[in-house]
């Protein structure tokens, strides 16, 4: 029974675990994730009483507080009832000493047993992690890092500690050799607490049941890992399984915006987060303990930005999106997909207000849209499908993206222009004299794209409702619209309904996705589950259908003709 | 689309020819006073005398020298054709352009009245209504605006209608613009050539209103207009006098109303650019 109160840790002046509270039981797996420098290896060395800087809070262990032992009553308890496996292998295992009498000492040392059946105990455990024969009586210097890291993990499980720490337990292992020892760890953690940190996501589902999210000294997400890891509710969480490449993710990786800093005041993450408020900079926020997944957000987590219920719009008798219910949170990316005539595109312009809708309700931030003004449109913008229709010919590009801020009546003359050029380096467009002075018709697709995506984006808004916005240009530029937008999703937290009938495309950007037919949603779920596992025939037909690459095996196509003759 | 009048009326004989016509009539009734030798208005004893080095076209009954007469008539046509132009577009595009941004029951309201009126017959009203007022000038302009703007605002609307749905127009109202600025900054601008043309067409039609109304003598009799002077000459046409009292007058309202009709046709592919014939590259 490990149980961690306010827990919080510095070195000098610079505060490196701030006020952790965990709490495990026997059998339980938590892995502890976050970035490097988040303070997961120092949470680890306070528990086994090895951290040099200053500790305050309560580490109970057992019943006792490990804090409040002297080091004589901590010796016998740390690698008999705590074992750690540290990170860096190399500086671990000791250079004179085989690997095989370094399993065995633990066990010696603490009098467990006799000589020999230490030996036999840890053969045993070596054979069992997967070490040949041959290696036992090795040096160190003599084994790969794989079968160092085999023997460390050995040598903490020698004495059947009650907390086994693993401390980025497989990062030194490749693919099939992680997988082996991952679960080789699972099985012998079973009566244990298992406590693992690491920055894999994929360890941490393959060794945890439980999942913590540290960030900058505490804990900002808490929960069942396979709801934290494919429902994250935290951004920074988020944020990392973004970044995170794996084989269940479609979209293209993204980073997280700024960098980590100490000594922050309010919510550590706030600086890069892209939905902090004011409290956020202020006021340290605290997990809040709603069923089993918890998160430490002032705003109850990744906020839904817009959602829309039962909305339908009706020509007459012919409805055209029929009682659609859909939600785009904070910084995600919804991918709308169906053919042309699904109701697409008129369910984008009801949204914006464009059409007026006939029944159901729009939300925007949790309250209804009664009617569509001008704050609606600082928060929501679109961007259309053909660029050279939606920018008017008789303006310049200048006048185009400061047309907005006209609109709006936001700043002077000056303030406005100065805002528009800047945005247009945001969107990677020249900022010269010459280009703002431009007419359309001088622009290529690409640019006048741009130009669009510029005007839309110069009132900042949250969301940005893309209706097939690269149709009209060829691959090359598109890729690269789509990785501005990508980016601009990154730096500024922008969510986006990207509205395609190409599904290839879709999965490249999006997180969800909701598939559109005959004005209804048909299927809505994690773009990677709708790929892999579609439910609807239709979905099926959508990917079937989707552009792709066919090299054909030459052996397969060698069948083919023999089969033909 | 990106119409260029100009080029669209410079690029036709035919509407090179109306301009220049145009432009000669224009300066001729803005430079009268320097032109006509006298005042037009000025009796004298010398009436209907023939065609002299002191009185080119000679003088009417009244002794009135015709020249001077001929060249006033110029200004107070092209003044009703101006105004009447100015103001009936003014009032085709509010209402046209109005009732297609508000739409509903306002939009029903409008067209209808433009039905009724372009159902009337508008040269009979205008003589009804002429015949009682006796109107000035002023009163004969804005009679010729009420009755005239319908027909452009019918053109203006349905333009207004298909340009409202066009992706720069549907980008400012994302934006959160009002319907006004929609009309000012967008719209407006945008049906630039076909006011030109619906202008151009209320001149064509006042001018060649006023000249009837004139004529059958239903007009503000003060003030000289071609058509009265052409029923005063009528009236001698059984004297020789008709060669310089008669024909000049005609000739000069007919080459006004060419000169306008030409530039009308030039310009009327901008409404309907089927009319254009294949462009040579």
């Amino acid at each position: 029974m490990l149980k961690i109160e306010g827990l919080s840790v510095s070195y000098g002046k610079s505060l490196v675990l701030n006020g952790i509270d965990l709490e495990l039981g026997v059998g339980e797996a938590l892995a502890v994730i976050g970035e490097s420098g988040t303070g997961k290896t120092t949470l680890g060395l306070s528990i086994m009483r090895l951290v040099e800087g200053t500790v305050q809070g309560i580490i109970r262990f057992d019943g006792k507080d490990l804090l409040k032992l002297t080091d004589k009553e901590m010796r016998p308890i740390r690698w008999s009832r705590i074992a750690m496996v540290f990170q860096s292998v190399n500086n671990v295992l000791n250079p004179v000493h085989t690997i095989l009498s370094q399993v065995a000492e633990p066990i010696i040392e603490h009098g467990l047993s006799s000589r020999k059946e230490a030996q036999n105990r840890a053969i045993e455990l070596l054979s069992h992690f997967g070490l040949p024969q041959s290696c036992f009586a090795a040096y160190p210097h003599q084994l790969s890092s794989g079968e160092q890291q085999r023997g460390l993990i050995a040598m903490a499980l020698a004495n059947d500690p009650d907390l086994l720490i693993l401390d980025e337990p497989l990062s030194s292992l490749d693919a099939i050799n992680r997988a082996d020892v991952g679960r080789l760890l699972k099985e012998s953690a079973t009566g244990h607490i298992m406590l693992v940190f690491t920055h894999d996501l994929a360890t941490a589902s393959r060794l945890a049941d439980r999942v913590a999210v540290l960030y900058g000294g505490k804990i900002v997400e808490q929960g069942p890992a396979q709801d934290v890891l494919s429902r994250p509710r935290h951004p920074y969480t988020r944020a990392l399984i973004r970044a995170y490449p794996n084989m269940t993710t479609v979209k293209d990786l993204q980073g997280i915006r700024g960098r980590m800093d100490g000594a922050i005041s309010g919510c550590p993450f706030h600086p890069r987060c892209t939905q902090a408020i004011d409290i956020c900079s202020r006021e340290v926020p605290h997990l809040v303990s709603s069923q089993e997944h918890q998160v430490a957000c002032h705003r109850g987590g990744i906020v839904t930005l817009l959602s829309t219920r039962n909305l339908t719009k009706s020509f007459g008798s012919l409805k055209a999106v029929d009682s659609v219910s859909l939600h785009i949170e904070g910084g995600e990316t919804l991918a709308l997909v169906g053919e042309s005539s699904s109701g697409k595109t008129t369910l984008a312009k009801t949204i914006v207000g464009l059409y007026q809708l006939s029944e159901g309700a729009v939300y925007l931030e949790g309250a209804k849209v009664d009617s569509w003004r001008k704050d609606f449109y600082q928060s929501v913008q679109i961007v259309f499908q053909n660029p050279g229709e939606s920018l008017s010919h008789r303006l310049s590009v200048l006048e185009a993206v400061v047309e907005p801020l006209d609109i709006q009546g936001i700043g002077t003359r000056e303030e406005r222009e100065h805002k528009a050029v800047q945005v247009l380096g945001e969107v990677e467009l020249p900022q010269s004299r010459e280009f703002l002075g431009k007419y359309p018709h001088q622009l290529s697709g690409g640019e006048a794209q741009r130009v669009a995506i510029a005007r839309a984006l110069v009132l900042e808004p949250k969301l940005l409702i893309a209706d097939e916005p690269t149709t009209f240009l060829d691959a090359s530029v598109q890729a690269k619209i789509l990785k501005l937008l990508l980016n601009l999703q990154e730096q500024r937290g922008l969510s986006m309904l990207f509205i395609t009938h190409d599904i290839a495309l879709a999965r490249k950007v999006s997180d969800r996705m909701a598939i559109m037919m005959g004005g209804k949603i048909i299927e809505e779920g994690p773009s990677s589950q709708i790929v892999v596992a579609p439910k609807q025939n239709y979905t099926k037909s959508l990917l079937d259908t989707a552009s792709a690459l066919r090299i054909d095996e030459p052996g397969a196509a060698r069948f083919l003709i023999s089969k033909e003759r | 689309m990106h119409i260029d009048l100009k080029r669209e009326i410079k690029e036709s004989s035919a509407g090179k020819t109306g301009l220049v016509i145009l432009l000669i009539m224009v300066s001729i009734a803005t430079l009268a006073p320097l032109i006509a030798p006298y005042d037009p208005c000025q009796q004298s004893i010398s009436s209907l005398l023939s065609p002299s080095l002191s009185h080119w076209l000679g003088t009417n009954q009244v002794g009135q020298d015709i020249w001077s007469r001929l060249v006033f008539g110029a200004r107070t046509s092209l003044l009703v054709g101006f105004g009447v132009g100015i103001v009936s577009t003014l009032l085709a595009t509010i209402f046209g352009v109005s009732a297609a941004l508000v739409g509903g029951l306002y939009d029903k309201v409008v067209m209808r009245v433009v039905d009724a009126f372009i159902v009337i017959p508008m040269v009979i009203v205008v003589i009804l209504v002429a015949a009682y007022l006796k109107p000035s000038i002023l009163i004969l302009m804005l009679l010729l605006s009420l009755l005239g703007w319908q027909g452009g605002a019918r053109i203006l609307r349905a333009q207004a209608l298909s340009l409202r749905e066009k992706g720069h127009i549907a980008a400012a109202r994302s934006f959160g613009a009002h319907r006004f600025y929609i009309a000012r900054r967008h719209i407006v601008p945008d049906l630039g050539p076909i006011l030109v043309v619906d202008f151009i067409y209320s001149i064509r039609r006042a001018v060649f209103m006023e000249a009837g109304l004139a004529f059958m003598g239903i007009t503000d009799p003060t003030v000289v207009s071609w058509g009265m002077m052409m029923r005063d000459a009528l009236s001698f046409s059984y004297l020789d006098i008709w060669q310089w009292w008669l024909i000049p007058t005609g000739v000069a309202l007919s080459l006004t109303i060419v000169g306008l009709t030409f530039i009308g046709y030039a310009a009327e592919p901008v409404i309907e650019p089927r009319l254009r014939g294949a462009e040579v590259a």
